[in-house]
């Protein structure tokens, strides 16, 4: 695409992007080959890994794991029957993205698979035992001021908040460090403000806030690894612990004793966001938390409310009129409200307000999704709404369908136009003339639309100059 | 000779295609901008005027919706 | 996108964006219409507003931020309300005491919307005003609102409450053994009136008594004639004491008032002169001390009782014996309105009330229909028999005399043209009664104007308003508060629905896209060709054919209402189905509605707006708008209300009735589509938006699918004249609310002269093929026959020589009379069978051959011997 016609379609012809967040897999697939190829020597990684693959995939892995040498493609492609073709080439295509296998030929020019050495290692030891203990299990005398589930928890919700606060920037500021507020840059959920240089919210950064906190948490630390570098932290090291943290037990405490200063480091920075709790910087010992536990499920089914049961009480009830009332005090929780609501009243624990075409649309604009605010809707609806009194009318959400179905209209209504920048081709002396262009355009996938009859064929206009250079071609022959 | 214009491609329903026809021969929007018909749901029209016609198109919807609610008035 | 946006301004409506005002005016074509524009008999008091009191700061958000003036209680979860400083109040539908504070609330505050969960009130002037006259007193009403409420009660709302409470109700205007006694229990209020120069002018003064008299007040209450079956709130954990307690207080307070009072046994009283009425009232009003007017009626011993009872087999629902509650809650008749639901029985309340008062009593409708629908409910409740039962009608005028219950229409009594001598007596006679009560049926469709001119023709003690909609933010409607009385109760609608007293609707609108020929036409045409454009889109009327053929499947009963006359044909000619509308016979109509009852091949049937009001159709569950006016949600909740009457057997389905607007896509009928559904939406219904009716694409012969067929179809709908691009204009009382009109149709225009078809009479005979008649086919040979007229048919237009449509035909089997309607002219024929049959024949010219086909086999002929005769059955008054 040229440089020209990509500026040109900044002119707002479509809606901005939403804001995508990659599960585990989705995000270390776009990883560089020795990125993986130094994460692979964790053992933990290579359990995570080894359980987000596709099923058949795990199947081929365990196959492979004490075969020494490459096994012909063929071979494998036999151990599936030609039914599931399908499947098979999609866990395939799963190996080799994630180097969990490599192309390596057979004497006698086959091709062949070979699981990566390093992931066979160190699965093997992930799986049977063996190597080093992990750091963090080291015996502990038991803690005097042991810490509860419902504690970790509420301790969990209040650091995490801290940095949402910040975000749409209300009051309480207090407690978030200059490196998180770093990160919150870098992932372009926040930028600097032209005229003061704060830090003010992006529209990423308005999407954001309306995933689940998992996907929140999991996102944000995508971005801290990113920029794990430049606290001469190695990522890799990082999502290793990351990923023993994961396999840990929720309520029990571990030992710091053996961890590198690096991790001692990161530990602090996690104790920051809420994923572990420390009471004190140098006790020793440290709590994962229920955040630092999801972050392997992130990816499909994971829509529950992340903590515990008891404590995330919805707290939206949304009526067949589009009124939304949202029994809360949190100024989070309003300003979210308020990014596709048009609030009316503030009461001490109760915010009113109401969905209007407007409110919904301002937030489309923003590059917020039907779906995401649907989404969100639910996930907060408050319990009376789960027991609605509705004869079975509702079935599929809790949400009233009439809402929910206007909010897809709302956002169907601004996709009635497309618009896609081309060029015309038209007026040809012959109808054979016509054939040939619009049969390359097409070959070449740049055709967008045309007619025999009027003569008339559009091409994209990244594949104009490519259709001119063979029409000139043409024309001499 | 080929005869080749760029400009932007139009998809819509046929009931809004009808609209911008209707836009283009009153000189609603100051000028012709269509630059060709080519079916019941596309147009061919010219590049610069497709912000001031979102903002026509979004007019006319929002003439049409009247809110569902009251805010209790 | 920042944080801090939409500074919209919550109460800066006028300022909105100009265009989208305008649209606003357009389509609020409200019905009561009232010329009358000066704000005669409302207190200054009850023009205050909650509202304006408010200086609030807005939030990050543009919310009133009311957070610094409401305290929240420590035990908030246990109680239901948020009572903001505007006077709006919030309930918790699910909360323990929801029951307690609903009947509070629907006493004090109007309802603004009341949904599932978390219902919004207001407070006004009037309400309060109602709570006061229904026996809650300031200090009361004050006391509880603070124990419901989560947070402290907003100063300013106290302040309100006792402004707009503290002068209103204390005065009381009852007929007492036959004297207008203005009572008080509050010793200074009357004597402050009496210090009024004008009052003391109307004061009447026997036997030179200068002091006020004290008036014994009744000892124990009426009570409604079948016995109330008390719900008393159950006591349990959840609810607070102090509510609980308080509401047992309360509801005693209701039903014995008076007597339980300390000081009010007896209370003050001065005479006034009958004929002061009208002028003592208006004064009081000026004082801000409006009269209620109250009826003892049991110690009325000048006007004889009349021999009513309910039967034993009425009985009355919960929320019909709580209205009926409010209305003689102190063993005497409160006037005012009581607001229930379209077929939620308000005819049994007016019956009960009558039967509870047991005075001459005088029932006002809009229509003649409703008068014999009246009729019937008397019948069928009460002990009440033909002798004592007079109606008063242009078609049906019993004898008045020794009649207890008289049913009129509200045109009937008002309107001031010459009357037939009889009617004359009849209405001298009733002018001459003093009565007991007087049911306003359907009072939202009546002006205040015409309310005036009743209530000077009829001297009643008690009035009783029935209504199913009463739109409040119609100042005009306001008015009612006063002429009539406040209102005494006002119904859930979603409640009923789910206690199964109203049937269970499912509402849709249904998207269709507008075909890009037709829209291209709306976008240049004038505003009455829009609107025609946009009724008779193809796709609406396929979307239509589909759902009626659908239903009819089901075995449903299916109404389609069509606003537009041209339409309404249109639609019912094309589909062969029976429509009515305006011009439509009174005995046409009773033949098609009863064919619709109880034949089961007619299952659906097309109607106009005179359906909105004259015509209740029980056996309906399906209900499908085509177009119709503009946006009055009061029309909406109307037709909503014509499939709500409960369906038995049926609960057991999901929905047991279906209400669909059809609208076309991308025009003004979207607006008003949704402005009309405000009402219902507050009320807890919603629409579903159904943008692609599955199972349409494979329905075969839906008419209008070709691009040809659509064309000829545009080229009628362009062809039509400016008029039948109009709605149809309700013609004269039958047709509805005469007050309700826009600018009164001229006698010509109701007799048709202004119509683009008349008839000129000559001595000549004219044949005209015209009607086929296929519904005795021969052999695949259609029968067709053969018009005959009197006269000759002149096309104001210029005649082409194609099929065009000059009038519509009615043919009934049962007593073979063919009735012709052209333009506002009807023709009654005879069938006349043929002394030799004939043939017609098509001349086809294949390949050289020239060969002739049978068309039509013609066996008989319609004879319309008689003059054409204007149509004018539907004006009430028969000059």
């Amino acid at each position: 695409m040229s440089e020209s016609s990509k500026s040109k379609s900044s002119l707002n012809l479509n809606p901005s992007p939403t804001l995508q967040c990659k599960n585990l897999h989705e995000y270390l697939k776009s990883r560089t080959p020795q990125f993986l190829e130094t994460l692979y020597n964790y053992p933990t990684i290579c359990l995570a890994v080894y359980r987000e693959l596709p099923e058949l995939a795990r199947h081929f892995v365990i196959r492979l794991l004490f075969v020494e040498q490459p096994v012909p493609q063929a071979v494998v492609a036999s151990w599936v029957s030609q039914t599931h073709a399908k499947e098979q080439s999609k866990a395939c295509e799963a190996l080799s993205e994630l180097s969990v296998w490599q192309e390596a030929p057979i004497p006698g020019g086959l091709p062949g698979w070979m699981l990566a050495q390093s992931f066979k290692k160190n699965l093997k030891v992930a799986l049977l035992g063996g190597g080093r203990p992990w750091s963090m299990s080291s015996s502990l005398e038991p803690d005097g001021k042991a810490r509860d589930i419902a504690f970790l928890d509420a301790y969990a919700l209040e650091r995490w908040e801290c940095v949402l606060h910040y975000m749409v920037g209300s009051a309480q500021t207090e407690g978030i460090s200059a490196d998180a507020v770093r990160i919150l840059l870098h992932a372009g959920l926040m930028t600097r403000d032209a005229e003061d240089g704060s830090a003010v919210i992006t529209k990423a950064g308005f999407q954001f806030l309306l995933l689940s906190t998992a996907k929140q948490v999991w996102l944000f630390l995508q971005h801290y690894l990113h920029t794990a570098e430049k606290r001469s932290l190695s990522a890799a090291e990082c999502l290793a612990f990351l990923y023993q943290l994961s396999f840990s037990t929720l309520g029990k405490d571990y030992s710091t004793e053996g961890m590198s200063n690096n991790m001692l480091v990161f530990l602090q920075h996690l104790r920051e966001f809420g994923l572990v709790y420390q009471r004190k910087r140098k006790a020793g010992r440290f709590y994962p938390t229920r955040l630092a536990l999801n972050i392997t499920c992130v990816g499909e089914g994971s829509a529950g409310p992340l903590l515990s049961s008891g404590q995330a009480r919805g707290h939206l009830v949304l009526e067949t009129n589009y009124r939304v009332y949202a029994y809360t005090q949190s100024s989070l929780q309003v300003a979210l409200l308020g990014l596709f609501t048009d609030l009316l009243y503030r009461f001490p624990n109760l915010v009113v307000g109401v969905l209007t075409r407007e409110s919904v649309r301002q937030a489309l604009r923003g590059g917020i999704t039907a779906d995401q605010i649907i989404h969100y809707l639910e996930q907060h609806s408050h319990p009376q709404m789960l027991k609605s009194e509705s004869g079975g009318i509702r079935a599929t959400s809790v949400l009233p369908p009439t809402v929910v179905d206007q909010i897809r209209l709302w956002e169907a209504e601004r996709n009635r136009f497309t618009y896609t920048e081309g060029v015309v081709y038209n007026q040809f002396l012959s109808q054979a003339d016509f054939t040939a262009l619009r049969d390359y355009a097409r070959a070449a996938g740049v055709l967008t639309w045309q007619s025999e009859r009027t003569r008339t064929a559009l091409v994209t206009r990244a594949g104009h100059d490519d259709v001119k250079r063979f029409w000139k071609r043409y024309n001499k022959t | 000779m080929v005869n080749v214009m760029k400009g932007v491609l139009v998809e819509c329903d046929p009931a809004m295609k009808q609209f911008l026809l209707h836009l283009d021969e009153t000189l609603a929007l100051g000028r012709k901008f269509i630059l060709q018909d080519l079916d019941e749901t596309h147009l061919f029209i010219s590049s610069d005027i497709v912000e001031t016609l979102q903002a026509r198109v979004d007019d006319l919807m929002d003439q049409l919706s009247i809110p569902v609610h009251d805010k209790g008035l | 996108m920042g944080p801090p946006k939409k500074i919209k301004k919550y109460d800066s409506k006028p300022g909105a964006s100009g265009k989208k005002k305008k649209i606003e005016e357009e389509i609020t074509i409200d019905l009561v219409d009232d010329d009358n524009t000066e704000n005669v008999g409302v207190p200054v008091a009850a023009t205050q507003d909650a509202e304006k009191n408010d200086q609030v700061p807005e939030d990050e958000f543009g919310a009133k931020d009311y957070r610094n003036q409401m305290t929240l209680k420590p035990d908030n979860a246990s109680r239901p309300l948020w009572v903001a400083p505007n006077g709006h109040i919030f309930l918790e539908a699910f909360s323990p005491v929801y029951k307690h504070a609903h009947d509070f609330l629907i006493a004090i505050a109007e309802p603004v919307c009341r949904p599932q969960h978390i219902h919004e009130y207001k407070l006004t002037a009037y309400s309060l005003y109602a709570a006061v006259s229904v026996g809650l007193q300031t200090g009361d009403i004050i006391e509880y609102l603070q124990r419901l409420s989560k947070c402290s009660v907003p100063a300013g709302i106290i302040e309100f409450i006792q402004l707009c409470t503290l002068s209103y109700g204390k005065v009381k205007l009852v007929l007492k053994h036959n004297r207008y006694l203005v009572e008080s229990k509050h010793v200074e209020v009357l004597q402050k009136l009496l210090k009024d120069p004008v009052i003391q002018q109307c004061r009447l003064r026997r036997d030179g008594e200068n002091e006020l008299m004290s008036s014994a007040l009744p000892n124990k209450p009426a009570g409604v004639t079948s016995k109330p079956g008390e719900e008393k709130p159950i006591t349990n954990g959840a609810v607070p004491e102090d509510i609980s307690q308080f509401y047992q207080q309360l509801d005693k307070d209701d039903e014995e008032d008076e007597t339980t009072d300390i000081t009010a046994n007896t209370a003050v009283a001065f005479e006034v002169d009958p004929d002061k009425i009208e002028v003592i009232q208006k004064r009081c009003i000026e004082l801000e001390h409006p009269l209620l007017a109250e009826y003892d009626f049991r110690n009325d011993s000048v006007n004889p009782d009349i021999n009513i009872d309910l039967k034993p087999t009425a009985v009355l629902r919960p929320y019909q014996e709580k209205s009926l509650r409010k209305m003689f809650g102190n063993g005497r008749a409160r006037s005012g309105v009581i607001v229930l639901p379209c077929g939620a029985g308000k005819s049994l309340v007016g019956v009960t009330a009558v039967c509870t008062v047991r005075k001459r009593a005088l029932v006002l409708c809009n229509s003649g229909v409703s008068v014999e629908q009246w009729k019937q409910q008397f019948k069928c409740w009460s002990t009440a028999d033909d002798s004592m039962i007079c109606r008063f009608t242009s078609e049906a005028k019993d004898k008045p005399m020794g009649a207890g219950i008289l049913i009129t229409t509200y045109n009937m009594i008002t309107h001031g043209q010459r009357r037939s001598w009889e009617a004359e007596q009849t209405m001298k006679w009733l002018q001459a009664q003093e009565w007991g009560l007087v049911v306003l049926d359907e009072v939202h469709t009546i002006p205040a104007k015409m309310f005036r001119r009743v209530l000077t023709i009829v001297h009643s003690h008690a009035k009783l308003g029935l209504t199913a909609t009463l739109l409040r933010e119609d100042d005009k409607i306001a008015d009612l508060n006063f002429l009539i009385g406040p209102k005494l109760y006002e119904a859930n609608w979603l409640e009923l629905q789910a206690a199964g007293y109203i049937a269970r609707v499912q509402c849709a609108e249904v998207w269709c896209p507008m075909t890009p020929e037709f829209y291209r036409e709306y976008l240049i045409q004038k505003i009455n060709k829009k609107m025609l454009l946009y009724v008779m889109n193809p796709s609406k009327f396929r979307a239509c054919q589909f759902l009626v053929r659908y239903h009819e499947k089901r075995g449903d009963k299916t109404i389609v209402f069509s606003d537009n006359v041209f339409a309404l044909r249109h639609y019912a000619v094309k589909m062969n189905k029976p429509y009515i509308y305006g011009p439509t016979s009174q005995s046409e109509r009773i033949q098609i509605l009863q064919n619709f009852k109880f034949n089961p091949k007619v299952n659906t049937i097309f109607v106009s707006k005179v359906a909105d009001t004259s015509f209740d159709l029980p056996e309906a569950n399906v209900l499908i708008q085509i177009s119709s006016h503009g946006g009055s949600r009061r029309q909406e909740a109307q037709r909503l209300g014509r499939i709500l009457r409960a369906k038995k057997g049926a609960l057991a389905e999901e929905y047991n009735a279906f209400f669909y607007t059809l609208v076309s896509q991308d025009t003004l009928e979207m607006a008003y589509s949704r402005k009309r559904q405000r009402f219902l939406v507050n009320q807890g219904y919603s629409y579903k938006v159904i943008t692609e009716l599955k199972g349409m694409d494979q329905e075969p012969e839906l008419f209008y699918g070709t691009r040809e067929e659509q064309g000829m179809l545009l080229q009628q709908v362009l062809a039509a004249s400016e008029s039948e691009c109009e709605e149809e204009r309700e013609a004269g009382g039958a047709a509805g609310a005469g007050g309700a009109r826009r600018g009164a149709p001229s006698l010509a225009s109701l007799a048709g002269a202004d119509d683009a078809l008349y008839l000129e009479h000559r001595r000549q005979h004219n044949k005209h093929p015209l009607f086929k008649n296929d519904t005795n086919s021969e052999n695949g040979v259609p029968e067709w026959a053969i018009v005959e007229l009197q006269g000759l048919i002149q096309m104001k237009k210029d005649s082409t020589l194609g099929p065009t449509v000059i009038g519509d035909l009615h043919y009934f089997n049962r007593n073979k009379h063919p009735v012709l309607v052209l333009g506002h002219h009807i023709l009654n024929g005879k069938e006349v069978k043929l002394e030799q049959p004939m043939a017609v024949m098509e001349k086809i010219n294949n390949e050289g051959k020239i060969e002739y086909k049978v068309k039509a086999i013609v066996k008989k002929k319609l004879l319309f011997k008689s003059r054409p005769k204007p149509i004018i059955s539907n004006v009430s008054e028969k000059v």
